[in-house]
């Protein structure tokens, strides 16, 4: 039972870390048709920043607003210079962001040091929750929170403000939301900005979790990115929590019982969905209108 | 009259080939066949992606798991056996049926989606064909890798060169004949137009299956190659940057044209072998896909064509310019 | 200044077609203005071309003496210019009310104003406030188009083929609304439907490929058979 709980809370941990860099993959996907592969150079980003201002002012807080500043920064710059270039060419998209991505991991080499760096929770998430007879480590609990919280302050925005009611019409109808007098270049940067952040505070987010932190825990994160992406449903901001979730879990417990194949049982998964729902599990047919 | 054309161009290569035989006869330094069939191997492997990306439009990002099983079919088929020409042959027909296994599978899941899904689900596999290699120690040794024995045949660097360039050749000419077919024809059709390619009759998803599984096959020869000039094998033949090198090689020298990628290759294989030189004056110079992924990035906005590609459409286009200025002064004469 | 809209000599480009080859009309303030042409005449292209989103390659379109010609969609709208596409543009998963609120750019007296008397217009909305866009009815979205395209201080409606699909009591129905709104805003209307046309337009431009061929006031229209013959193949 304590086992059971704890693998639960792992996954449910990773679930939410996947699910930082996934949302804001499939949100940008869902209103921009673009798909960016340089989304987890961006949780690196997140790590190695957060890391550094932790050390320097030993402020957790300060670490996760540092990550979230230089995911804002990254995704500003990225969207202007690297992605509006190429709108609408989807081969030249997934080219340029897979270059991107490629310089990013490496510039943080350059910036940061080519060596992994050790990183720990702050005192007041150290350590574990014991209720009755179980131990629950604080820091997962956190994570979970964190994610959950992310997820409804979102949900929130693009269900009740208007602000979230034009992304949500852009995703249907782009020329129609700029023919009612609204930029949507302009809307598509803030979620650019957003998307980033979310990563990066995904990154930061991860670095006391694993302990360790590298220049190429990006590309390995965006990886599991892509599978819940795709279980999720391109574009399905919901479909990404759930699948999140589910590959977190997934790979908790085969993580436990079958170390070699936790990877393999999630592409397994994803391979089953794109020959029977391409569309994701919870993703709705495509409308129209 | 195009026949003509056609024969033209292939003397041309011929020409070269011949030229690129006489070099071990010259000078048989070994550092510099060595760099010269790492160009050929890598050419190969650009030659392949290059059907993918440059003439059919399909974007993947998991180009290395065929080279890294071209590369261990191979490695282990020698190592567990005899190290003999028919094991060698053995080994690559492994290689080849895998290869072609992996990228059917792979195209049929995805080529009927948006190109983004191949593109993921081949980084994915990718993904997971270099775990399973890190994971899988009794036969790969992990990321210590191993020496194999190579062929007795093949000892001799000069003949591993020929060989090499033989290989190259056939290839090029292979692939080049392919895309001058009817089917290259259908595969160009669809990188410029899907739909109207569909509506035409052709049951796209089946022609982009097949440049998949090809181009598989073509990229686990370059990876079998690989080990037998290398005589060694490790888990970074699954690593990203051999796919990433394949998308330099074949965005710098240029997609759609076959001859681009090996000139990629030639450039981005040079400049390896430079930057690690330089490396021991400057530890920046070991972060050199910082240098290239920004020229990558430049050049996937302002030359899509690469180098051939844009040095063929400057001369078409003076070509063009020429023939107007004729046939301008032609109507001012009468 | 009683012409509000002004366009001499458009050309566009849609990829390498010559679509609009020579357009120019001046649309008179409150009247309703409407375009006639056969199919493929670049009626729709004409409207895409005011509003931005098909750019003209050469002349200008002028809107209120000011020149519009290059700038944004989003600026061309916030000018003043609402469009409903010949398709609606509703956004499905938005419920009417949502829609509604997309358009609207200020929260001030003025709009609240504007969306009573629309609501009054088109009692409808009201009713299914809370209804997904994508669950309309083809009239109700057909209003809901206008009424969301009138909201941002239109001062000129472009409407593309709102009788399109519908069926003849429903198009009764908006052309009532549309002859309403006239005192509001002035309108162009594209119409196949020529009955329905000559009931509420004021002035009618003829598009032939491209190119406006003919100008008048209505009645001639409505008099002049051959002319209908000639270009829009009705009797």
């Amino acid at each position: 039972m304590d086992l059971l709980l704890n693998l639960a809370v792992n996954g449910l941990a990773t679930g939410m870390l996947i699910f930082l860099l996934a949302a804001g993959l499939t949100l940008i996907f869902g209103l921009m048709d673009v798909l960016n592969f340089a989304h987890g150079g961006l949780f690196a980003w997140g790590a190695f920043s957060g890391v550094w201002v932790y050390d320097l002012s030993g402020s957790f807080w300060l670490a996760i607003i540092g990550a979230i500043l230089t995911g804002l920064l990254l995704g500003l710059i990225t969207e202007y210079l690297i992605i509006r270039p190429v709108y609408g060419n989807h081969v030249q998209q997934i080219l340029i962001t897979l270059g991107l991505m490629m310089v990013l991991s490496e510039l943080i080499k350059v910036v940061f040091g080519p060596d992994q760096k050790a990183a720990t929770p702050p005192a007041w998430l150290d350590g574990s929750l014991i209720v009755g007879d179980v131990i629950l480590i604080k820091y997962r609990l956190f994570i979970i929170l964190v994610g959950f919280l992310i997820y409804g302050v979102t949900y929130y925005i693009l269900k009740n403000t208007r602000i979230g009611l034009i992304v949500r019409a852009g995703v249907m109808n782009k020329e129609m939301v700029q023919s009612l007098g609204i930029n949507i270049r302009m809307v598509f940067m803030l979620v650019f900005m957003a998307g980033s952040a979310m990563a990066a505070l995904g990154g930061v987010l991860m670095a006391p979790y694993s302990g360790v932190i590298y220049a190429e825990m990006g590309l390995e994160y965006a990886i599991l990115a892509f599978i819940v992406v795709v279980i999720g449903g391109m574009g399905n901001f919901t479909g990404s929590l759930f699948a999140a979730i589910l590959v977190g879990l997934s790979q908790a417990f085969m993580a436990y019982y079958f170390p070699a194949l936790s990877l393999a049982v999630n592409m397994l998964l994803m391979a089953i969905v794109l020959i029977f729902r391409p569309q994701g599990l919870f993703g709705l047919k495509v409308s129209k209108n | 009259m195009k026949k003509q054309k056609w024969q033209n161009s292939t003397f041309i290569y011929i020409g070269f080939i011949v030229v690129l035989a006489m070099i071990p006869f010259i000078n048989d330094s070994r550092s510099l066949l060595f760099l010269i069939m790492q160009i050929f191997i890598f050419g190969i492997f650009a030659m392949s992606y290059d059907l993918l990306l440059g003439f059919t439009g399909i974007v993947s990002f998991g180009h290395a798991m065929y080279f890294g099983v071209g590369a261990y079919s191979v490695a282990v088929m020698m190592d567990s056996n005899e190290a003999t020409v028919m094991y060698l042959i053995l080994g690559l027909s492994a290689a080849v049926v895998i290869a072609s296994v992996v990228s059917f599978v792979a195209g049929i899941l995805t080529l009927r989606l948006k190109s983004h899904f191949y593109a993921m689900l081949t980084l994915a596999l990718a993904g997971l064909f270099l775990v399973a290699a890190e994971k899988w120690r009794s036969v790969t040794a992990g990321s210590d890798g191993f020496i194999i024995m190579i062929p007795d045949i093949l000892r001799d660097h000069s003949t591993m060169y020929l060989l090499c360039l033989s290989v190259l050749a056939l290839l090029f000419f292979g692939l080049r004949r392919l895309t001058q077919s009817p089917l290259g024809k259908v595969l160009i059709a669809i990188r410029e137009n899907e739909q109207r390619t569909e509506s035409l009759g052709y049951k796209v998803v089946h022609y982009k299956v097949i440049a998949s599984v090809i181009s598989g096959i073509v990229a686990s020869i370059a990876g079998g190659l690989y080990v037998l000039t290398l005589r060694f094998v490790d888990t970074s033949v699954f690593a990203t940057d051999v796919t990433l090198d394949a998308l330099l090689m074949t965005i710098i020298g240029g997609v759609g044209t076959l001859v681009g990628p090996i000139i990629g290759a030639a450039l981005i294989e040079i400049a390896h072998h430079w930057l690690s030189d330089l490396s021991d004056v400057h530890w920046i110079f070991e972060r050199w896909i910082i240098l290239f992924g920004t020229i990558y990035i430049l050049a996937v906005i302002f030359f899509p064509k690469g180098i051939v590609g844009t040095l063929a459409e400057k001369l078409g286009k003076r070509r063009k310019q020429r023939k107007k200025e004729a046939e301008q002064s032609k109507k001012i004469a009468s | 200044m009683k012409t509000l809209l002004e366009l001499t000599a458009i050309q566009t480009y849609i990829d390498q077609y010559h679509i609009l080859q020579n357009v120019s009309f001046e649309v008179p303030r409150g009247e309703v203005t409407v375009l006639l042409g056969r199919n493929g005449a670049g009626k729709t292209t004409t409207l895409r071309t005011i509003m931005g989103l098909n750019p003209a390659a050469k002349g200008n379109v002028l809107f209120k003496d000011q020149e519009i010609t290059t700038l944004k969609p989003y600026e061309i709208a916030k000018r003043g210019i609402g469009y409903v596409p010949e398709d609606q543009g509703i956004f499905g998963d938005l419920t009417v009310g949502e829609n509604m609120r997309v358009a609207m750019q200020k929260e001030d007296e003025a709009t609240q104003e504007r969306l009573e008397w629309i609501l009054d217009l088109f009692p409808d909305l009201k009713k299914f406030w809370k209804r997904p866009g994508g669950q309309l009815s083809g009239g109700q979205k057909q209003m809901l188009a206008i009424a969301r395209a009138y909201m941002n201080e239109t001062e000129l409606l472009l409407i593309d083929e709102p009788s399109k699909g519908l069926a003849p009591i429903i198009v009764e129905k908006v052309m009532e609304s549309i002859e309403q709104m006239k005192e509001k805003t002035t309108i162009i209307l594209v119409e196949q439907n020529f009955m329905m046309a000559s009931q509420i337009g004021d002035r009618f431009y003829i598009l032939d490929d491209g190119r406006t061929v003919h100008r008048g006031e209505m009645e001639e229209l409505r008099v002049n058979e051959q002319l209908r013959k000639k270009y829009l193949g009705i009797a």
